[in-house]
C-alpha cells in the first residue's frame, strides 16, 4: 500500500515503558506524508515527541502502534539499504579515524572498493567544503566543521532520504546561521529529501519547504505549514519582511498551542 | 558486588594483583573519559600526539631524569638508615630499628652494584650482572608468552562477556575468585599438571604468567567495549552495519586505549608470574631461580640477592616501557588527553 510520498506515516503511536504502570505516552496518532525532494521540519517544544518521530522513521526506535513507510519499504528495511543518512546532535565522528576515512564508513559497510570509497569520499568533502581537511582528525576540527563531516559522512553512501536530528543544535548562533546555508546549498545540490528536527522558529522558517508543528503530551501534530518564501534563500532572506511574517505566523501557531495546552 | 566487578575500572584490579609496587606506581590510569566534541578551532599543528617531535623527546628526557632520581633518592634513604643505624647501634631514642642494619642485612648500595660485575662464579669470566640479565631475558620470554597469550583470552573473554551478559554475570565471580586465590598455591598445581603432561618447564611459567595476565586485559577491555557513546553504535546502526562491523569497526577500536591500560597491569602481572612460576618450577632457568638460589646460600653472599632482586625490578620496568612505546605507536593518531 505504497501511498504517494517517499515517506509515509500512518497512525503512529509510541508509548515508552508501556508494559509498566510508568508508561509515557510520546505520540498519538500520527499521520504524515512527505513527498519526494521536500525539506520538512520537525518543530515544537521539548517533550512533544518530534524525535522520538525520527527515530521511528529511522528504526532507531520501534513504534507501539501504527505503520511506517521510508522509501516503500519498512523503516528496517530501508535502514539496511542505506536509502537514508543520518545526523545526529553530536557528530559523533570515530576519533582514531582522519576525516576522511570518517566518510567513507558507510560506504566501507556497504562493501564498497578502496578506490571508489576514496572518490566518493573526497567528492563528499568537496560537497561540504572540507577538501583541505582530509587527512585530519576529528579533534583538530571545530564543532561547526565536525558537523559538516557528519552531514559528508551521511550522504556519501547516496541516500535519497537525509535524517537530521538537531545537528545544529550545539552550535554557536553564527555556526548555526552559515551552516544552515550551507545546508540548502547541499540539499540543492543532491536532491535529497531532508527530515530536520529542530526547536528553534526561524531555523525551521529558513531551511523549510514544509514546517510540521508538534504539541507535546502526548505528541500529536498540530499544524502543517508551507513555507512559500523562495529558493535560493541567502543571509539577505532573514530580513526581508515575508521571512518576518512566516516568522510571527508560525510562532502564533507554537503559542496558541502552548497556551490551549495550559488551559486544558 | 558481581556488578561492581564487572563495571569497575583499573584502581580495583590493581588492589588484586599481587604486584611489584614500584613498577605497578608507572601504571597510574590516564583520563579515559570518552570521547569529547573538541571544539577550539582547527590548527593542524596544535599538540598533533608527536611520534617523535622535539617537545616529545623533551618530556621523555625529563621523565628519565626523574626516574634516576627516585633511584638515587632511594639509594640515599637506605645508605643513611644504615649510616644512622652504624653510629646508634640500631637505636633511637631507646626505639630499636626495625630492620637491623648490619652488613648481612643490609649490604652497602656499592657492594650490591659491585657484586654485578664481580665474576658470577670462581673460574667463571662473565660478570653476576651479566649472568643475571641472561636470566632476566629468559623470564622476560616467559613473561612475554604469558602476556601474549593472556591478553588474547582476556581480550576473547571480553567480547564473550560484552555479547553474552549473563554469562558475564555468572562468570565473572569466578574470574575474581581465580585471581584471589593465592599464587603460590596454584603455581605448583600447574607445574604437576605440566609435568605430568609431559610439557617443558618454561611452558608452565609461561602458563602461570598467562593466568595473572589475563584478567586485567578483560575487565579493561570490556569497559572499553562499552565505551562508545549511544551516537556512534546509533550511527553504525543506522548504515546498516552487522554485528560483526560493529564490533570490529567501532568497539574494538574505541576500546584500545582500555585495551592498553589492562595491558600495562597485565605486564606487571605476568612478570611476578613468571618469576613465582619459576620459584615452584624446580628447574629451569629465570631470573626466579637465581633469586631462589641466592636467597639459599644469603649468608654466602647477601649482595647478590638484593643485585638480583635489582635486576628483576628494571627487568619489569623494561618491559612495562616496551608496552608503552607499541602503545604510543598504536595511538598515534588520538588526541592526547
Amino acid at each position: 500500500m505504497p501511498e504517494s510520498g517517499i515517506i509515509s506515516v500512518h497512525g503512529v503511536t509510541k508509548e515508552f515503558n508501556s508494559a509498566t504502570d510508568r508508561s509515557v505516552t510520546a505520540l498519538t496518532d500520527i499521520d504524515l506524508t512527505i513527498a519526494e525532494g521536500e525539506f520538512v521540519s520537525l518543530l515544537g517544544p521539548s517533550g512533544c515527541g518530534k524525535s522520538t518521530l525520527l527515530r521511528i522513521l529511522a528504526d532507531l526506535t520501534p513504534p507501539t502502534a501504527g505503520t511506517v513507510q521510508v522509501n516503500g519499504k519498512t523503516p528496517a528495511a530501508a535502514r539496511r539499504d542505506r536509502d537514508y543518512g543520518m545526523v545526529f546532535q553530536q557528530a559523533g565522528l570515530f576519533e582514531w579515524r582522519s576525516v576522511r576515512r570518517n566518510v567513507e564508513l558507510p560506504l566501507q559497510v556497504a562493501g564498497v572498493a578502496k578506490e571508489e570509497r576514496r572518490n566518493k569520499a573526497s567528492a563528499m568533502l568537496d560537497l561540504v567544503r572540507l577538501e583541505d581537511f582530509a587527512s585530519h582528525f576529528p579533534w583538530q576540527l571545530s564543532g561547526g566543521m565536525q558537523q559538516r563531516v557528519a552531514i559528508a559522512r551521511a550522504l556519501s553512501a547516496d541516500p535519497k532520504i537525509l535524517f537530521m536530528d538537531e545537528p545544529l543544535g550545539a552550535l554557536d548562533e553564527m555556526n548555526r546561521e552559515h551552516l544552515q546555508a550551507e545546508l540548502l546549498r547541499i540539499w540543492s545540490d543532491t536532491r535529497t529529501t531532508v527530515v530536520f528536527v529542530t526547536h528553534s522558529i526561524s531555523e525551521a522558517v529558513f531551511l523549510s519547504s514544509r514546517i510540521v508543528v508538534m504539541s507535546a503530551r502526548p505528541g500529536r501534530i498540530a499544524a502543517n505549514i508551507d513555507v512559500d518564501l523562495p529558493y535560493p534563500r541567502t543571509a539577505a532572506t532573514r530580513t526581508t519582511p515575508e521571512f518576518f511574517e512566516k516568522v510571527t505566523q508560525v510562532r502564533t501557531v507554537l503559542h496558541g498551542m502552548l497556551a490551549a495546552g495550559e488551559t486544558s | 558486588m558481581i556488578r561492581r566487578f564487572s563495571e569497575s575500572a583499573t584502581p580495583l584490579t590493581v588492589t588484586l594483583l599481587p604486584t611489584i609496587r614500584g613498577v605497578t606506581g608507572m601504571t597510574a590510569t590516564r583520563n579515559l573519559s570518552s570521547a569529547s566534541v573538541a571544539t577550539a578551532g582547527p590548527s593542524p599543528g596544535r599538540g598533533r600526539p608527536g611520534w617523535a617531535n622535539a617537545a616529545t623527546l623533551r618530556n621523555g628526557l625529563f621523565s628519565g631524569v626523574i626516574g634516576l632520581a627516585v633511584l638515587v633518592l632511594m639509594a640515599a634513604v637506605w645508605e643513611g638508615y644504615k649510616a644512622l643505624g652504624q653510629a646508634t647501634g640500631d637505636r633511637l631514642l631507646g626505639i630499636p630499628f626495625p630492620v637491623a642494619t648490619d652488613d648481612l642485612s643490609m649490604p652497602n648500595v656499592g657492594t650490591i652494584l659491585g657484586a654485578l660485575v664481580e665474576p658470577a662464579r670462581r673460574g667463571d669470566p662473565a660478570s653476576l650482572g651479566v649472568y643475571l640479565l641472561g636470566e632476566a631475558s629468559v623470564t622476560l620470554r616467559e613473561a612475554a608468552y604469558g602476556l601474549v597469550a593472556g591478553s588474547l583470552l582476556g581480550l576473547l573473554l571480553a567480547v564473550v562477556f560484552l555479547h553474552l551478559a549473563p554469562v558475564s554475570r555468572g562468570l565473572m565471580p569466578w574470574l575474581v575468585a581465580s585471581q584471589t586465590v593465592p599464587l603460590v598455591a596454584i603455581a605448583p598445581m600447574i607445574v604437576i599438571w605440566g609435568g605430568k603432561a609431559g610439557l617443558p618447564p618454561w611452558m608452565a611459567v609461561t602458563g602461570i604468567a598467562a593466568y595473572l595476565a589475563f584478567f586485567p586485559v578483560t575487565i579493561n577491555s570490556l569497559r572499553g567495549l562499552k565505551s562508545p557513546p549511544q551516537v556512534q553504535t546509533e550511527f553504525m546502526r543506522s548504515v546498516g552495519a552487522s554485528r560483526g562491523q560493529l564490533l570490529f569497526w567501532l568497539r574494538l577500536p574505541a576500546a584500545l586505549p582500555y585495551v592498553f591500560a589492562g595491558l600495562r597491569l597485565a605486564a606487571t602481572a605476568s612478570v611476578v608470574g613468571a618469576i613465582v612460576g619459576e620459584l615452584s618450577a624446580g628447574t629451569g632457568r629465570g631470573i626466579g631461580r637465581s633469586i631462589l638460589t641466592f636467597a639459599y646460600y644469603y649468608s654466602n653472599g647477601p649482595e647478590k640477592l638484593y643485585a638480583a632482586v635489582l635486576v628483576a625490578a628494571v627487568t619489569g620496568i623494561l618491559f612495562v616501557q616496551v608496552l608503552n612505546l607499541i602503545e604510543r605507536f598504536a595511538l598515534r593518531n588520538r588526541q592526547t588527553r
